[in-house]
């Protein structure tokens, strides 16, 4: 068995386990007071999930036991039958068979004999009275049934999230420590240093391990939302997931969960066209959505596709140039990619006549602003008549980042590797001036430049024209990317790649957005983490 | 009887850390303050206004620091700060913050009834009448019994000055 299919057995385990539990206690109470609803109802619920967990995991005897009883547990519900009687026995006998076959799986065991528990709950279902002969010569086996204990921890987000900034401290402690010991250099100290970075990685490695879920605890609740959504608007959408497996920090899925629902609502009501618009387009009736996940190098792609009517670039275009976002002459000149990524601007989506002509909806800059806060990116690709897909590029850990780190006024600064393009070095020839901005090829396309410290340290007025005379020898330039806009930071000298553990900003300097954070460096001192999406703001207000 | 009760009411003793800002001394109740440490480095943090000095390390909390002299213009430009300050660390609600002082801040324990109100002179003609609990005069010293608290709101700290102080202020630290 495969550590996956062994991981998903242990899960299922402990939640059979948990609602078998809940299941004995709620019938019990209801043998006490036969019309106590919330005890149905909760019972009912258990059912379903108990049914639904055991089908997807292959105990069909499970499955099957458990959607009887609830539809029993229905028929009770809606006061079709009263729990009372000879139905009573049958579904105490139900669930300790349910608890019986749980075990078995835990234990590897064949499933007990059920066949004449379904033929009474199918009896009783039907209003039929159940076969209660020999029921009572089991009872004596089951008083003495087994205690069990769940092999699974269940533990509170916050209690992690403690332990993963003891960890985050631990980490800059431990460059901190291997700094010392290479420059005091004593035998001992360094044997001792190595080892202790060894067990801190490892340490750090395990609790970034123990936040990961798989992307399925999230992606199992959009059939539902897709069925509803698709039901309100009149369409009929097929969903289709993959990559449940993929493994992300549980608190990214969290501050993803309502953008996903956003992208998905947006696909199914705006993407997706009706099944009469479709079918005149030549395409299939039912719309086709796709929720997929993928693990590249350190991060987790997360995609919505749908193959609806897809934007109309040029609308967009125009709607750019109307709002003042830029000029009609520039506007002619960008890419197609560009153009769409004008609708997570703030704001540019919020105009209703684009929802209708774009067919995209509403506050995608929202979407915009929980990756942002991720420190990831999202890109939208789409083809008109063939659908439309946005792609969510996630890190996997929020704690630990891969940064580049450079020097600005003897200062060390570093910046997310996650929205680094490249790095170059180049000759003040390889510049011209345009428009008081310099200019830089680049893969055969022209990138703004902006020298660092200018951009920081110009007050609060725009950027005195850029002239070539200010550069003199080689510039070290950081080509950061941000909502497809390229730009080139010109800074005194690159220093190195490095994972960097982030600390939010303290107060009351939390308001400052051009910093996501602080780290302290090997050496103990203070290293300010820049912020490229406010960055990129900031260059955009203060252009001369 | 209650002759003897109105002697002995007593007259707590109220331990301050007093410190220097321009010409005048103050004081912070000593409950306040976490700690007193040279100055550690400072990284200066670009977009701020000139009176946070900037962000340091003080073992392992990330604090800013922030030059109070500076914040209420207490300083005339002749006196610099000198090459070694020393940085108060204060526990606000729920945060710590430093505060640059240019002497070693001292401890010293007053009587409650030593600490005045301020005159109300005071409290409509001076900017930074609000975070003022008292004022307490101590042989010829008078010191400015600071509220810390209230100074210490984040909007408070990061309020900035009218524009046309804090303009130039700003633009000297361009270059």
């Amino acid at each position: 068995m495969s550590g996956r299919e062994q991981e998903y057995r242990e899960i299922f385990m402990a939640e059979a386990l948990e609602y078998y539990d809940a299941m004995s206690r709620h019938i019990s109470e209801l043998e006490r007071e036969p019309t106590n609803e919330p005890a149905l109802r909760e019972l009912f619920r258990l059912m379903h999930n108990l049914k639904s967990n055991a089908r997807a995991m292959g105990y069909t005897s499970i499955g099957e036991v458990a959607h009887q009883m609830e539809t029993i547990f229905g028929l009770i519900r809606d006061e079709n039958r009263a729990f009372g009687g000879s139905l009573v026995p049958v579904l105490f006998g139900g669930i300790d068979s349910i608890g019986e076959m749980i075990r078995a799986v835990g234990e590897n065991e064949p499933m007990p004999d059920v066949e004449r528990l379904l033929d009474n709950l199918d009896r009783l279902a039907k209003g039929e009275e159940p076969n209660l002969e020999e029921e009572e010569a089991d009872d004596e086996e089951d008083v003495s049934r087994k205690l069990e204990l769940s092999d699974l921890v269940y533990i509170q987000v916050r209690k992690l999230d403690h332990l993963m900034n003891l960890v985050g401290e631990l980490i800059i402690d431990r460059d901190r420590i291997q700094t010392l010991s290479r420059e005091i250099n004593h035998p001992a100290l360094t044997t001792a240093a190595a080892h202790f970075s060894r067990i801190a990685d490892e340490l750090q490695y395990s609790v970034m391990d123990a936040r990961l879920v798989g992307v399925g605890s999230l992606f199992s609740k959009f059939p539902r939302v897709v069925r509803d959504v698709a039901a309100a608007e009149g369409k009929d959408v097929e969903l289709t997931l993959v990559g449940e497996d993929i493994q992300i920090d549980r608190n990214i899925l969290q501050i993803i969960t309502d953008a996903l629902l956003h992208l998905v609502r947006n696909a199914i009501g705006h993407g997706l066209e009706t099944a009469a618009e479709r079918e005149a387009a030549g395409k299939p009736g039912q719309g086709h959505l796709t929720l997929s996940a993928q693990a590249e190098r350190d991060d987790v792609l997360v995609q919505v596709r749908d193959d609806g009517r897809g934007i109309n670039v040029e609308s967009v275009r125009r709607k750019a140039v109307e709002r003042g976002l830029v000029s009609k002459a520039a506007a002619a000149h960008l890419s197609d990619e560009a153009v769409r990524s004008f609708l997570f601007e703030p704001g540019f989506s919020m105009a209703k006549e684009v929802t209708e002509i774009s067919g995209r909806g509403v506050g995608l800059d929202v979407v915009k602003l929980a990756i942002d806060s991720l420190g990831g990116q999202l890109r939208v690709d789409s083809v008109m008549g063939e659908g439309t897909t946005f792609t969510l590029v996630l890190p996997t850990s929020i704690a630990v980042k891969g940064a580049l780190l450079f020097e600005l006024e003897n200062r060390n600064y570093a910046i997310p590797l996650m929205h680094t393009d490249s790095v170059v070095s180049l000759l003040p020839d390889s510049f011209n001036v345009v428009g008081g901005l310099l200019i830089t090829r680049l893969q055969g396309e022209n990138v703004p430049v902006v020298d660092l410290r200018r951009l920081l340290h110009n007050g609060d007025g725009p950027l005195p024209p850029a002239s070539k005379a200010d550069l003199q020898g080689r510039q070290d330039i950081i080509i950061v990317n941000y909502n497809n806009r390229r730009l080139g930071l010109i800074v005194d000298r690159f220093l190195r790649q490095q994972d960097i553990v982030v600390k939010p900003m303290s107060k009351p300097l939390d308001t400052i957005d051009l910093f996501g954070g602080v780290t302290l460096l090997g050496s103990g001192q203070v290293c300010l983490v820049l912020d490229v999406p406010a960055l990129t703001r900031l260059f955009l207000a203060k252009r001369p | 009887m209650a002759d003897a009760d109105k002697t002995a009411k007593p007259d707590p003793i109220i331990q301050l850390i007093v410190f220097r800002l321009g010409e005048e001394e103050y004081g912070i109740r000593i409950e306040q303050v976490k700690e007193v440490t040279i100055t550690p480095d400072i990284a200066r943090m670009p977009k701020t206004p000139a009176f946070v000095k900037g962000i340091a390390n003080l073992r392992g909390d990330i604090i800013a620091v922030i030059d109070l002299e500076e914040r209420f213009q207490l300083r005339s430009p002749d006196q610099p700060m000198p090459a070694v300050t020393y940085t108060m660390a204060l526990e606000a609600k729920d945060y710590t913050i430093g505060i640059m002082v240019r002497e070693v801040p001292q401890p010293l324990s007053v009587a409650q009834s030593v600490i005045e109100q301020t005159p109300e002179f005071i409290q409509e003609a001076n900017i930074h009448d609000k975070y003022i609990e008292g004022i307490a005069k101590i042989g010829p010293r008078i010191i400015v019994v600071l509220d810390m608290l209230k100074l210490l709101t984040p909007a408070e700290i990061m309020q900035l000055q009218p524009a046309e102080a804090s303009s130039p202020e700003l633009g000297r630290t361009t270059g």
